[in-house]
């Protein structure tokens, strides 16, 4: 078996998310689906309804404090957004273990997703464009493939690093060459694999390559929207990996979504205070 | 940002990329400190700058500047060390933060009279930056290598 189709096999062995993050997936795209059972799925799950209420009462998410009952949440905040913050429970505690392919400490890549994901909503807010909902969600989810491609990054190290910063190969090329996949594609096979949407996942794969969507497609908006989410979350001061940010800027995006310094430095100065509010520090210190 | 004047200490800032890193040490008394700057100008949020000087280059370097001065370091002594302002391959000038950031950095320092002691910023690469305050002897980890700055 070629290094490809292991990594492949590798991904059948991630165990799935909890039901009630794929069930509420589900039933928000249901139209006949009620706001009760909804609630229901939630409140069966106490830790998951208590981190629905923290998140929920953050000034990001719009409750500021005033939210005490699931109920309150779904009325306040929508049945998408209240979606996007189970699957956030969810997926959290996937993606906040450290990576050691990727030397990023615990809570990095965690802190990059959020970042990221509030970056693309920030920027369609910035830019005036109406982003479709599973916007936050791509976002969120985009590097989720780094969490099984870690693994194989660790024993590929080398050569991997000696293309990208030794002959400037972008960092996703530098995996594909090295290890015949790159993070983008393991991460959409994983959610294809968690069953999650297929838009969701159509973002995540291509979130490095937004020339792969044609002009004029729905879904093109969200991908140049997570792109620079991505590029965005990365100048965000939070722990960045072994990549860096070798990563290419696409043309494309930036031509399609008419970005400019000034909206990237804006968008930027917005998400960090979201993120000061999500508890981000970045200073320690030690003793000998 | 941290400041101290213990010598068992090390003040570390993880994986800098656009952001940028800046130590300032007295090595005659032996205290320092270093400050982790994310965006270049203050003026892009004013009420933030206020309430988190250090996000804010224009604003980070001088408080940096000051608390050193406050633990008693002498203007005259100081030892200034950058590393970071990193940027994306490819970007065309649509994310040249990192840029801003260390021209903002060596503008700052200049005015306060005082010269950078070594460097390493651009590139793509993430840099994470230690001082040790018991020589202000500054290393930089990337790509899972050490080296002193």
């Amino acid at each position: 078996m070629n290094r490809r189709d292991q990594i492949l096999e590798e991904i059948k062995l991630v165990p799935s998310l909890p039901a009630s993050a794929t069930e509420a997936v589900s039933i928000v795209r249901d139209p006949n689906a009620s706001l009760t059972e909804l609630e229901a799925i939630i409140e069966c799950d106490a830790g998951l309804a208590t981190n629905i209420l923290r998140l929920a009462n953050s000034a990001y998410f719009g409750g500021r404090g005033s939210i005490s009952t699931v109920k309150d949440a779904t009325v306040r905040l929508g049945t998408k957004r209240i979606v996007q913050l189970v699957l956030t429970t969810a997926v959290a505690p996937r993606i906040k273990p450290p990576l050691a392919g990727y030397d990023m400490p615990s809570g990095a890549l965690l802190a990059h997703s959020v970042a990221a994901a509030v970056g693309a909503e920030q920027l369609a807010q910035e830019l005036r464009l109406a982003a479709p909902d599973y916007t936050y969600t791509a976002g969120l989810l985009h590097d989720i493939g780094k969490i099984v491609l870690g693994t194989y990054l660790n024993v590929e190290a080398k050569p991997i690093l000696d293309l990208a910063f030794g002959e400037g190969v972008s960092f996703e090329e530098a995996e594909r060459q090295v290890l015949g996949i790159d993070h983008a594609e393991v991460g959409a096979e994983l959610l294809t694999w968690w069953r999650l949407p297929d838009d969701v996942v159509r973002v995540v794969r291509y979130h490095h390559d937004p020339y792969a969507i044609a002009d004029g497609d729905g879904d093109g908006i969200v991908t140049d929207l997570v792109h620079v989410g991505d590029h965005i979350g990365r100048l965000c001061g939070t722990a960045l990996g072994a990549d860096g940010v070798n990563y290419s800027v696409s043309p494309r995006s930036v031509e399609r979504l008419a970005l400019t310094p000034e909206i990237t430095e804006s968008v930027v100065g917005k998400v960090l205070g979201t993120l000061a509010e999500l508890g981000e520090f970045f200073l320690q210190t030690e003793s000998v | 940002m941290k400041v101290s004047s213990k010598p068992e200490d090390i003040i570390v800032t993880y994986s800098l990329g656009s952001c940028v890193g800046i130590t300032i040490y007295d090595p005659e008394i032996r205290v320092g400190g270093m400050a982790h700057c994310m965006l270049p100008i203050s003026r892009l949020d004013p009420q933030k700058a206020k309430e988190n000087p250090i996000m804010f280059t224009d604003t980070g370097v001088p408080a940096l500047i000051q608390a050193v001065l406050n633990l008693g370091g002498s203007r005259r002594r100081l030892v200034a060390k950058v590393a970071g302002g990193a940027s994306p391959l490819n970007d065309n000038g649509m994310f040249k933060i990192g840029e801003r950031n260390y021209t903002v950095v060596r503008k700052v320092l200049w005015k306060n009279d005082i010269l950078i002691a070594s460097e390493e910023v651009g590139g793509t690469a993430a840099r994470t930056l230690y001082l040790f305050l018991d020589t202000g002897r500054t290393v930089i980890r990337s790509g899972g290598v050490e080296r002193e700055l």
